[in-house]
């Protein structure tokens, strides 16, 4: 048996299968989009696409402000991403490349956030929020997220692995400030990382529903997984309204994926030549 | 200091939770009675946690599933980003996507999809396991009956863990992806050079590469398994399912606080999970420990 | 330095401008915003209630703040545990009522100026006792109540000759029926055992015994009504006449649309969906019932309250007068979301002498305003969230694991006393 002729194509086959799996659940969101309440709750449940796909934007849009709060999860999301990829990479160059008092455990601290669960921290929360005044407002979801322990272990391990500290000694020597090495030779470097950071910020962000929970009074600031969920009663859900909105709620994490892996592989061929 | 816009907002948002939290795991607090009703107990409630049954039927969930949907994914992951790194050249972006595409997926979608799904008599799993189990030889390993995934404790848990494999198989695919575009080419070649065969090449230059990000990704399958809250709750209708079988410490903690209204009872929980996660990750850490700078 | 005293005559007309000042301040300041915090469908009927509210009040904005039903009882948890950010008006489901209330966050509106004692012959006896804490402070008033019914396929049952007071007339008897049915059309009884022992437990409660617990802290899980619910269901399992079927899934739906499910033990909004979007091919083929061995029990129901830091208690009071205590509201409420009206002059209306063509005809409203008179209150005590889950836990295992029901209630019972002593 040629193996080495075997190999790549079982391999191209598991792999293919595997996507189609993963691709499955996803598609019968957006078939059930396309479906009335009825038709969804039959068994077997529609296989493809059905009619009702206006008639369940239409009950969407009239039982909450979708749009308004589409806005607002765009704009959130963003923020969010934009500080948080700012501030963690930063900070995880610093905990990479710099010793200084209290690394170890002001680092193990950090870590030690990751391990509450959000919703333990719901009270807290919201009396911190109380307290600024930053209920009903956006800024009091993206600008905790920025600080985000998950992207400055990401980024640490990241720059500890592939930004190579002669190159920054040699900078450094040429006379290049702190913050114009960080700039102009540690970011560039970084792009591969940062791209995946800022995509799962973004879908984190997105797909939040706890912290605007905790947060928002109005339901006009809300961002789309509450306002989503707000239209679920526990015994009258319009479930074609709701999987019509799932659906459209992922349309931006898609085409955002899209772009970014474009990005991601700028970034082998700017790794990868050095 | 580069750190310091990070610490600030670290310490304001990050921090505080966590003092409170640690002290009312001292308290017994009716949250609806408002701040002052606050009592102290001292080490009531943890006495109350280790003395509870029902934590450690949720431990032991916790860490089956932990293990048992963290394994598979970086075993798979691996090689899967690596073939797609290697094989894939136009067709890479739709396959990134589509293994990616879970987890972007909101739950209250995956709830509905997977409750239709799951069902016994008419979800796809079923009907699709009924179909392979007549192809010869599959057969002895598959039996065609159909499985009562959501109501039978025994069958709760696979059930929870495919769901959390499949949310987040893409993700660390992708992870591995950026970590795996790192290394340069010119080591593979040289490799090449030197005779080795792919299969080496796997072994003795990209595992040893990615050994940061594996160390990384470990250590977030570990904390994110044992934290695993979203997918058993939607699953199990927030229930845990039938004897509790796919009750985690997370969501065991989630009803303490909200739905039986004990805060102390709940963050004292929720610090005996930490100090079981602490645990693990400082294994973790000990197992694939990075070494600074340049490898 | 010397301090000039105007006489008092002219301070008083000072202060008394003054007044006058404030008052025309006030009363020409921008429009004024009151609150409302719910959950669907409450939600629709107090927008609902809007046009009436404006004609009434033209400069007082409602604001309705609509979040899913377990966000909102979550958000209410973290808002009245820093007695922050209330609502002024905060509706509350039959379940957290108690939970809510011991933790005193809310207005009690027995006390002046609200009174509502004096018109407690106005609401259904159980409902508002309902919203009455065990210190005798009402602290909720009742919106819609959900009476408990026996929905029943009419069809099946002729075919397997089975009558309707066979059903209802003792659980042994209802259980018999199952037996009748399944052989005779194949048809499950139930959706799942646990149904019947909800209900049975709810049954010949003694007064001063909550559900769980009674008023002294003894858990109660082993006394009689305990063990018969657990035989009874453990006797329909063991006749294979329950589908093992959850409440809202898939096989659910589909078990009313095929006609495998022959009875559903529920709150008297079921039909109301069924005809909606469950089953609406089954149109005709329904009757509706009292529920086995005059069992009366009531499913869910929603309360309004106010919360003590609320800055609007007079208008809040008055928003909420509407919602509970006019019939015009109540019966629109019926109408369109089948909210059952808890006001008891309600029930007077020609509405509830309709027919309806879902169930065949049926006069069922009039069924429901009986059952709902009869239901009892029962105590409700914070515990009895962590007591359905035990309970719910032991009987899983008798009906899956094969568990001894004695050994299942004891540990029940030992469990729930851990809890209780803390």
């Amino acid at each position: 048996m040629n193996t080495e002729k075997l190999a790549p194509r079982a391999a191209y086959l598991l792999v293919g299968v595997g996507a189609l799996l993963m691709l499955t659940p996803f598609y019968f969101m957006f078939v059930f989009a396309t479906h009335s309440r009825t038709e969804i709750f039959n068994l077997p449940p529609p296989l493809f696409f059905g009619d009702s796909f206006l008639l369940n934007l239409q009950i969407l849009t009239e039982k909450i402000p979708f749009w308004r709060s589409l806005g607002w999860s765009l704009y959130v999301a963003l923020a969010s991403t934009a500080l948080t990829l700012l501030f963690c990479s930063m900070g995880g160059y610093a905990f990479a490349m710099f010793e200084f008092r209290g690394k170890q455990p002001l680092f193990l601290l950090v870590m030690g956030t990751m391990l509450l669960p959000s919703f333990l921290g719901m009270i807290p929360t919201f009396m911190i929020m109380d307290a600024f005044g930053w209920i009903d407002q956006p800024r009091a979801l993206y600008i905790p997220g920025a600080a985000s322990a998950f992207g400055i272990f990401m980024m640490r391990q990241f720059i500890g692995a592939s930004i190579p500290k002669d190159l920054i000694e040699a900078a450094r020597m040429d006379g290049c400030g702190e913050l114009g090495i960080y700039w102009r030779i540690v970011l560039p470097l970084l792009a591969p990382a940062m791209g995946t950071l800022g995509l799962i910020t973004f879908i984190a962000s997105w797909n939040n529903f706890i912290g605007p929970l905790i947060v928002m009074r109005s339901p006009e600031m809300y961002t789309l997984p509450l306002a989503l969920r707000s239209m679920q009663s526990p015994v009258n859900t319009e479930w074609g309204a709701v999987m019509a909105g799932s659906a459209i709620a992922t349309l931006p994490l898609l085409v955002l994926f899209a772009i970014s892996s474009r990005r991601l592989i700028d970034g082998l061929t700017a790794g990868a030549v050095k | 200091m580069l750190v310091s816009p990070f610490l600030i907002l670290f310490l304001v948002f990050g921090v505080f939770p966590l003092v409170f939290s640690f002290y009312l795991a001292f308290q017994t607090w009716e949250p609806t009675a408002g701040l002052s009703s606050m009592k102290f107990v001292g080490l009531g409630n943890f006495a109350f946690a280790i003395t509870d049954e029902w934590f450690w039927k949720s431990l032991k969930n916790t860490a089956w599933l932990a293990f048992a949907s963290g394994v598979p994914q970086h075993v798979i992951a691996i090689p899967l980003a690596y073939f797609i790194h290697t094989s894939f050249k136009r067709t890479r972006n739709s396959v990134i996507g589509a293994y990616f595409l879970p987890y972007i997926t909101s739950t209250v979608a995956i709830a509905m999809m997977f409750g239709t799904l799951f069902s016994t008599d008419f979800g796809l799993i079923n009907i699709s396991l009924r179909a392979l189990s007549q192809l010869p030889g599959l057969g002895w390993l598959i039996s065609g009956e159909p499985i009562d995934w959501l109501n039978r404790a025994e069958n709760v848990k696979p059930a929870v863990a495919i769901v959390v494999f499949w949310r987040y198989i893409g993700f660390n695919t992708v992870l591995y992806l950026a970590a795996l575009q790192t290394i340069p080419k010119d080591i593979y070649e040289a490799a090449t050079m030197d005779g080795a065969r792919r299969l080496q090449q796997f072994f003795y230059i990209t595992l040893p590469s990615l050994k940061p990000m594996i160390y990384f990704g470990v250590t977030l399958s570990v904390v994110g398994g044992l934290q695993l809250f979203e997918e058993p709750f939607i699953l199990t209708g927030g229930r845990g399912g039938t004897d509790q079988a796919g009750m985690t410490t997370a969501m065991y903690m989630y009803r303490t606080a909200f739905e039986f209204n004990d805060f102390g009872a709940a963050s004292a929980l929720s610090w005996l999970l930490f100090v079981v996660v602490a645990v693990l990750t400082w294994l973790t850490n000990r197992a694939f420990k990075p070494r600074d700078g340049s490898q | 330095m010397l301090k000039v005293r105007p006489p008092f005559r002219t301070s008083l007309r000072f202060l008394m401008a003054g007044l006058a000042g404030l008052t025309l301040v006030a009363s020409a300041s921008a429009q004024q915003t009151l609150t409302v915090a719910a959950y669907p469908a409450v939600d629709e009927i107090a927008k609902s209630a809007i046009p009436m509210w404006k004609k009434k009040h033209p400069d007082v904005e409602i604001k309705v703040i609509s979040r899913a039903f377990a966000d909102h009882h979550t958000a209410m948890t973290t808002a009245l545990s820093t007695s922050s950010n209330l609502p002024d008006v905060m509706v509350v489901e039959y379940g957290f009522v108690a939970r809510f209330a011991e933790g005193g966050g809310l207005e009690d509106l027995g006390a002046a100026p609200y009174n509502i004692k004096s018109q407690q012959a106005h609401f259904v006896p159980y409902a508002f006792r309902q919203g009455t804490t065990n210190a005798g402070t009402v602290v909720a008033v009742p919106a819609d109540i959900g009476p408990g019914t026996l929905l029943y396929r009419d069809d099946l049952l002729k075919k397997a000759g089975v009558k309707e007071s066979d059903l209802t007339q003792s659980w042994d008897s209802f259980v018999a029926s199952g037996v009748k049915i399944k052989a005779a059309t194949g048809a499950y009884l139930v959706a799942h055992a646990r149904d019947v022992k909800d209900i049975v437990i709810r049954s010949d409660i003694k007064p001063g015994e909550g559900l769980y617990i009674d008023n002294k802290g003894k858990v109660l899980v082993d006394t009689p009504r305990f063990v018969r619910a657990f035989e009874l269901a453990k006797k329909v399992r063991e006749q294979k006449l329950d589908g093992k079927i959850g409440a809202w899934s898939n096989e659910w739906s589909e078990g009313f649309k095929r006609g495998t499910i022959a009875t559903q033990l529920s709150g008297a909004w079921l039909a109301g969906h069924l005809n909606n979007w469950l089953a609406p091919n089954t149109k005709g083929l329904w009757r509706a019932a009292q529920l086995p061995e005059k069992a009366y029990g009531s499913w869910g129901g929603s309360f309004y309250t106010i919360p003590k830091v609320s800055k609007n208690k007079a208008l809040a009071w008055e928003f909420i007068q509407m919602m509970t205590l006019n019939p015009e509201m109540q019966l629109s409420a019926f109408k369109s979301q089948d909210a059952f009206p808890a006001l008891v002059d309600v029930h007077k209306d020609a509405f509830f002498d309709q027919p309806i063509e879902f169930l065949g005809g049926q006069k069922a409203r009039l069924l429901w305003r009986d059952a709902a008179n009869k239901i009892t209150a029962v105590d409700v005590h914070k515990l009895d969230p962590i007591a359905e889950e035990i309970i719910n836990t032991e009987m899983d295992k008798v009906l899956d694991q094969g568990k001894d029901i004695k050994t299942a209630l004891a540990d029940a019972k030992a469990l729930l006393e851990r809890r209780v002593a803390r």
